[in-house]
């Protein structure tokens, strides 16, 4: 009798625990979104992304200095940034547009949310993520200058872009060891 | 004594009854349009690969060892393939968007390069679905050209 009554609170412990934890993470996306959006809007940009591409400089920025658990939560306000654009507000060719980028860039930033411990893999879902990310900025703007910067050496070799906020280079693939290696390669206006 | 007795009673009556909540066998007969098969080019050995190594879990057709219609080996399958497929269909390969056609093309060369994929708990115990070096090759060469001439 009494193994039956540990083994049934042992089970109860378990899955209460699981619980408590998924429900504090829901709470601290939630909890970061709200900063996002009013960061954006301190910035007074009026483009419909500018929340998006403020999470994902702030990624860039986590990435640089090789903080895999502050990437992981700029990946979680990217993912609610993602979510939160008011797709009404655009025309409906730009909001297939939207959709269309959206889709995928949400999925990157749902995989850096979930990597903290695993900088590699939050890089390789960066490299696609930037892709997308310029993708939206020329569809949409920024409302701020952003630079297009590349990295020859990233992936041996095979070479990588990302989007920057400033002139300077600060690499957010190679980290801290390389930090101020590559070139500009286009500027967004 | 007795109290270890009922104790054991206890343990096999819910072990027995684990055995009765058998997960939904993740198994679609149905013929498939949307697979990677018929949207890109696969050659047949690739395919093999694919088929072999991966399809357990990223497909709608899980190949079900013995084992596993036992509890709670069952519902650790169960959870594995849910993952899996949420991540990767290899059946509804279709049914994404192109963009993200070529990002899960990307992550596919990515895991086989970083070795994270398949599993090494999955290896483990599946031992004929560990992916040999030429394995690798073939599926890296595959990924490769399909990103180039999408």
């Amino acid at each position: 009798m009494k193994t039956l009554v540990y083994g049934l609170l042992s089970s109860v412990l378990f899955f209460t625990a699981c619980n408590s934890t998924s429900k504090k993470q829901e709470s601290s996306t939630t909890d970061t979104s709200t900063a996002a959006k009013t960061d954006a809007k301190a910035h007074g940009s009026s483009s419909p992304i500018s929340e998006i591409v403020f999470a994902y400089i702030s990624l860039k920025d986590a990435l640089v200095k090789d903080n895999d658990t502050d990437a992981a939560s700029a990946g979680k306000v990217l993912e609610s940034a993602i979510a939160n654009v008011d797709r009404t507000s655009l025309a409906a060719d730009k909001a297939k547009i939207y959709d269309d980028i959206a889709d995928d860039a949400k999925e990157h930033a749902e995989h850096i949310g979930a990597n903290a411990g695993n900088i590699k893999h939050q890089r390789e879902h960066f490299e696609t993520l930037s892709q997308d990310i310029y993708e939206l900025v020329k569809a949409f703007g920024a409302g701020q200058k952003l630079y297009v910067d590349h990295c020859p050496m990233y992936n041996n070799n095979k070479g990588a872009n990302w989007v920057s906020q400033s002139k300077e280079i600060s690499n957010p693939y190679l980290g801290q060891s390389m930090a101020t290696c590559g070139t500009i390669k286009e500027e967004l206006n | 004594m007795n109290r270890i007795k009922a104790g054991l009673v206890a343990l096999l009556i819910i072990l027995f009854a684990m055995q009765l909540i058998q997960p939904i066998r993740n198994r679609n007969g149905q013929v498939v349009n949307k697979d990677s098969g018929k949207i890109l080019r696969v050659p047949e050995q690739v395919q093999g690969i694919f088929k072999k190594s991966c399809y357990d879990c990223h497909s709608n057709q899980t190949e079900y060892p013995w084992y596993t219609y036992i509890q709670p080996i069952g519902w650790w399958m169960d959870s594995h393939v849910r993952k899996g497929k949420e991540e990767l269909n290899f059946n509804e390969f279709g049914v994404y968007s192109k963009r993200r056609q070529l990002s899960k093309l990307k992550s596919i060369g990515q895991s086989i390069e970083d070795e994270t994929m398949p599993l090494s708990s999955y290896t483990f115990i599946h031992k004929n679905t560990k992916l040999s070096k030429k394995d690798k090759a073939l599926i890296l060469d595959w990924v490769k050209n399909t990103i180039n001439t999408q």
